[in-house]
């Protein structure tokens, strides 16, 4: 329970400190934060609306941030003049093609490193090994754009099967789940191989530590298959680092989702956000922001919570406080 | 066992005397805490070698960092030199560090895999700049030579070029540059090979008679801790149970865990009668000592003075001592008055 | 795979025949002969200890005869015959139902040898599981019966917990209990008592003695130490440098050793009933090189003993008084070259013994002069 109490604690104050210096930066990039919201040459009518919806816009920092704060937990995600459209409305619109796209990634990049590094540490050093280390290498290398640009190529321009460049749009799979992948696999792999490269890595080398300990020594001296070897023992034991790094990435896939949803589509938050940079939507800019800080504090507690699921030791040295 | 008590300390020319040291360290922030060395007292005369024997979880080895303040001891004090450390602080307590030195028991851990052996020697000096450069190498030299370890070897070669054996020798050099009184000695010879720990006792025997050093000799091995020891304090679970002269002890063991110790000792001779030992399971966490004497809940022959009150050291002639209220042999005290048994 | 069963429990002769076995890594610095040429059999029931140094291959001979290194680069030849079937060279596939079912192994180290993520009851119900085909229940029940075999006290309880929340000697109860499961004929014990307390080691050697007597299992012990086989086995073989250099009953053996490194390992170790401060005998150097063994008898270099002729020609193991005892010297003990040679071994540790009492007393007489060492006298602020 004090575990569970620090960690809240620790979010509280990482959420604060980056809403905090996102609003001076906005407010850096905007010499007239009231003008800007309100679509830049505009009426002192619009201005006087902007500032009766928020008064606090034209006061010092340190008053409008716990004003901001207020409205924030209260569910008053800011207003896009120029698109007169609530911040609300905006997030449900745009934030569910962002989250699958994510969802996706993570799938396919799981489903395609857990393998890979699974049996390139059970063959080490073979052919497989090595082909797998090469093409990971690449793919860590090649950064999500250049990805998207070789995938329009080889997939997208010689097949039908899936829209082109800036043509995917959001179809929630409910609604039609072959249209739901149409629109959403090239994007989702264009971030997704990445992910699988680096994660396959994570896990070879841990899979490569563990496969030399003692106790596998002693499950193959049972008579366990090797099979179950490798996935009931060995596994388990080696996927801290890739729990690890599957938190640390989900920073890294908003960046990327920022250039796969512009690239490709469907338009989700990324888009969004960097069309509000644009317009200097200094509202939305901040609920985007902090809606991000939030998801990605929460991956990071999620995981958090993996490593005492996957490992009693940890599960003991908490309850220790 | 487990007791308390002084009777043992003696007059003389004590280099180290510990008194009522106390070592406790937190369990997380559960509140609880590691009894890990509840209250002993020691004493090492010039020249001696004091064994501090017992098994793992017994406090030997922190009661050997806490003699070098590393960490500082709960409460207690350690008198080394005349000095007390425990209230020394900064420039005082480092120059008094280089009088006592420490060897662990994984030599090659405990030096710089990057550097030079003869670099490592030498730091020490170089450190309190003792000396010349000239005179700093023809002593690091003299005392790698000491050591059996061939200089110019030295002077090319890192720590993972030398066995383990070899890497003993150079933390053993390095631990002797400053010309320390005291060296505290922490399982040293356990990760060796038997020939080896053979060459690395006979070495440190050499050493001490050579030097003139006073040696605290900590291990788990009875046989090496008698073969270097003059004098043996036995512990178990934070508290001494025993201590005597080295022969007198294993000769008349009297607590019932010294006994129960020596006779768990695999013997290399297929005619020795094996002792299959009457104790049962292993010793309680230090986070909750059983009260009265620590070792009752093991002890064939605990009864209820020994769940309730504990055990004072009590003398039983010829420097020999034990906490126990049913000792194996009579404390002086007794003799002729009351029969304990 | 019920063939070979059959064969373990019924068919007679020695359970294990191990002939010129030789396990070589390939390395970047050349071949590691690690086990180069060993030979040797043991009856059912027995226990055989294996005796050695770091680097002797012990513990690699055993993890070989049970066939578990298998990895690139391991180079077996030789025969490892099993209840009269050769096992050497057998794949995984087909080792398997000789593992935990016939053959189990107990490791060093406790901890690390135990799945740390997984529950004590699952390790051990897994090879019942595997190898009996025992529904979920009985595989418990089982296992709980096992526990209290080792006498693991509050057994039901421990199935849930993992290996973290036992101690040193419970765990290796429990990689007792795993190993014995199957009713194995043969278990491979690669020192399991040497990460344990000395009062915890007693018992857990009791434990395996007992054990092998109620099932009639033929046990190897491999060992550092000369003192936990003496009580603990019927026969010894002692390993130098990959090579068997001596084999013997273990009475026969300790009453009568033939090989002077068996004599030399013996005398190094610091006795109990010795007075303290005696001098230890030791060993010079350290194990031989295995990738470039030395020509001749591969312990001549360190031995005190050794003539010429060892240096140049390798000896073979010749048999002793006693029919089952082999050893490999040209110069045995009690040979009259050996106790030549042993005069003066013994002299000179008697002068070493001097010379250090010597010392001492030089050291505690005068300290401000005389032969101080150069590191006091820097410390004195002398010149020197």
């Amino acid at each position: 329970m004090r575990y569970v109490s620090q960690r809240l604690l620790q979010f509280f104050v990482v959420f604060i400190v980056v809403t905090f210096i996102v609003m001076v930066a906005t407010r850096i990039g905007s010499a007239d934060p009231v003008r800007d919201l309100a679509g830049g040459a505009v009426s002192d009518q619009q201005i006087a609306r902007v500032l009766n919806d928020y008064p606090y816009l034209d006061q010092s920092l340190f008053l409008q941030y716990p004003q901001w704060l207020l409205d924030f937990v209260t569910g008053n995600l800011g207003y896009s003049y120029t698109q007169s459209q609530s911040g609300l409305a905006m997030f449900q619109q745009r934030l569910p093609p962002t989250l699958f796209m994510g969802f996706w990634a993570i799938v396919i990049g799981l489903a395609i490193a857990v393998p890979v590094g699974v049996y390139s540490a059970y063959k080490r050093d073979g052919a497989f090994d090595r082909g797998a280390s090469y093409t990971s290498f690449a793919f860590i290398s090649m950064p999500p754009l250049v990805i998207a640009v070789a995938l329009l190529f080889l997939v997208v321009t010689r097949t039908s099967l899936f829209p082109t460049v800036g043509g995917s749009s959001y179809i929630a799979p409910w609604d039609s789940p072959w249209g739901h992948f149409r629109n959403f696999f090239i994007p989702s792999l264009a971030l997704g191989l990445g992910l699988a490269a680096v994660w396959s890595r994570f896990l070879r080398a841990d899979m490569n530590l563990t496969l030399q300990s003692d106790f596998i020594m002693l499950a193959k001296a049972k008579g366990v298959s090797p099979a179950r070897v490798l996935w009931r023992h060995a596994l388990r034991s080696s996927v801290l680092s890739l729990i690890t790094s599957v938190a640390l990435q989900v920073s890294a896939l908003i960046g990327g989702a920022v250039v796969v949803e512009q690239f490709f589509g469907p338009r989700g938050i990324g888009d969004r956000l960097v069309f509000a940079i644009q317009q200097n939507d200094i509202l939305i800019i901040q609920a985007i922001t902090a809606v991000l800080v939030v998801g990605v504090v929460l991956a990071n507690l999620i995981v958090d919570l993996l490593y005492a699921v996957v490992d009693p030791r940890i599960r003991h040295a908490r309850k220790l406080g | 066992m487990a007791g308390t008590g002084k009777a043992h300390l003696r007059d003389g020319d004590a280099v180290l005397r510990v008194e009522d040291l106390v070592m406790e360290f937190p369990v997380g922030r559960t509140g609880l805490k590691v009894n890990a060395v509840s209250g002993i007292s020691l004493d090492v005369l010039r020249g001696e070698t004091l064994g501090l024997v017992g098994e793992s979880g017994c406090g030997k080895s922190t009661t050997g960092r806490s003699v070098m303040q590393l960490p500082r001891p709960t409460s207690g004090s350690v008198v080394f030199e005349g000095q007390e450390l425990t209230a020394l602080q900064g420039g005082a307590m480092r120059e008094a560090r280089t009088r006592m030195q420490m060897i662990f028991q994984d030599p090659i851990s405990s030096l710089n895999p990057r550097r030079k052996v003869r670099d490592i020697v030498m730091e020490p000096l170089n450190i309190w700049k003792r000396g010349s450069s000239a005179e700093r190498a023809k002593v690091v030299d003299a005392v790698l030579e000491d050591v059996g370890i061939d200089p110019q070897r030295a002077a090319e070669s890192q720590p993972h070029q030398f066995s383990g054996g070899q890497c003993q020798r150079i933390s053993i050099a390095r631990s002797l540059v400053l010309d320390p009184t005291l060296i505290i000695c922490d399982e040293p010879v356990s990760a060796l090979d038997v020939s080896v720990q053979a060459q690395v006792i006979n070495l440190l025997e050499e050493l001490k008679a050579r030097y003139g050093l006073t040696l605290v000799f900590i291990a788990h091995d009875l046989a090496v801790v008698k073969n270097v020891s003059d004098r043996v304090a036995v512990m178990y679970l934070g508290k001494i149970c025993e201590v005597a002269s080295s022969d007198d002890l294993y000769a008349r063991p009297s607590h019932p865990y010294t006994k129960v110790l020596i006779d768990s000792i695999p013997v290399p001779d297929p005619m020795a009668e094996l002792h299959h030992s009457d104790i049962v399971g292993e010793p309680p966490s230090p986070v909750l000592p059983p009260p009265g004497c620590r070792f009752n809940t093991r002890c064939p022959n605990a009864d209820d003075l020994c769940r309730t009150d504990e055990p004072q050291l009590r003398d039983l002639g010829g420097g020999h001592f034990v906490a126990c209220h049913h000792p194996l042999e009579t404390p002086v005290s007794l003799t002729g008055t009351v029969s304990s048994n | 795979m019920s063939g070979l069963q059959t064969d373990a429990r019924q068919s007679t002769g020695p359970l294990l025949e191990i002939t010129d076995l030789k396990t070589h890594f390939a390395t970047e610095r050349g071949l590691v002969r690690a086990v180069d040429g060993v030979t040797f059999t043991l009856e059912r029931g027995k226990a055989l200890g294996v005796v050695g140094e770091s680097g002797s291959g012990k513990t690699v001979l055993s993890r070989t005869i049970m066939g578990l290194l298998t990895a690139r680069g391991v180079e077996l030849s030789g025969s490892v015959r099993f209840a009269g079937q050769e096992i050497l060279g057998l794949k995984a596939k087909e080792m398997r139902h000789i593992w935990g079912r016939e053959m189990a192994m107990i490791f060093q180290d406790p901890m690390s040898s135990l799945n740390p993520l997984m529950k004590i009851g699952r390790q051990i119900v897994e090879p019942l599981q595997i190898h009996l085909d025992m529904p979920s229940d009985d595989a418990k029940a089982t296992a709980v019966r096992l526990m209290k075999d080792v006498r693991i006290p509050e057994a039901e309880r421990r199935l849930e917990q993992y290996p973290h929340e036992l101690s040193g000697g419970m765990r290796q109860r429990i990689m007792i209990a795993i190993a014995l499961a199957c009713g194995p004929t043969m278990l491979f014990a690669d020192e399991p008592t040497t990460a344990l307390d000395v009062t915890v080691q007693a018992q857990i050697l009791d434990l395996i003695g007992e054990q092998r007597r109620d099932r009639n299992m033929s046990v190897i012990l491999v060992t550092h130490d000369l003192g936990v086989v003496a009580g603990h086995t019927d026969e010894i073989a002692v390993m130098y440098g990959g090579r068997l250099v001596e084999k013997a009953p273990t009475k026969t053996l300790f009453a009568n050793m033939k090989m002077p490194y068996t004599k030399s390992l013996l005398r190094s170790i610091p006795k109990l009933d010795e007075p303290s401060h005696t001098r230890l005998a030791t060993i010079p150097g350290r194990p031989p090189d295995l990738v470039n063994p030395p020509k001749g008898c591969r312990f001549a270099p360190r031995c005190a003993y050794a003539r010429d002729r060892c240096h140049e020609e390798e000896p073979v193991l010749e048999v002793a008084e006693h029919p089952e005892h082999v050893y490999r010297c040209f110069y045995p003990v009690g040979s009259a070259e050996f106790e030549e040679r042993d005069e003066q071994v013994k002299a000179e540790l008697a002068r070493e013994a001097a010379a250090v009492r010597a010392a001492a007393d030089q050291a505690a007489a005068d300290s401000a002069h005389g032969d101080v060492p150069l590191a006091a006298q820097l410390m004195h602020g002398k010149d020197i």
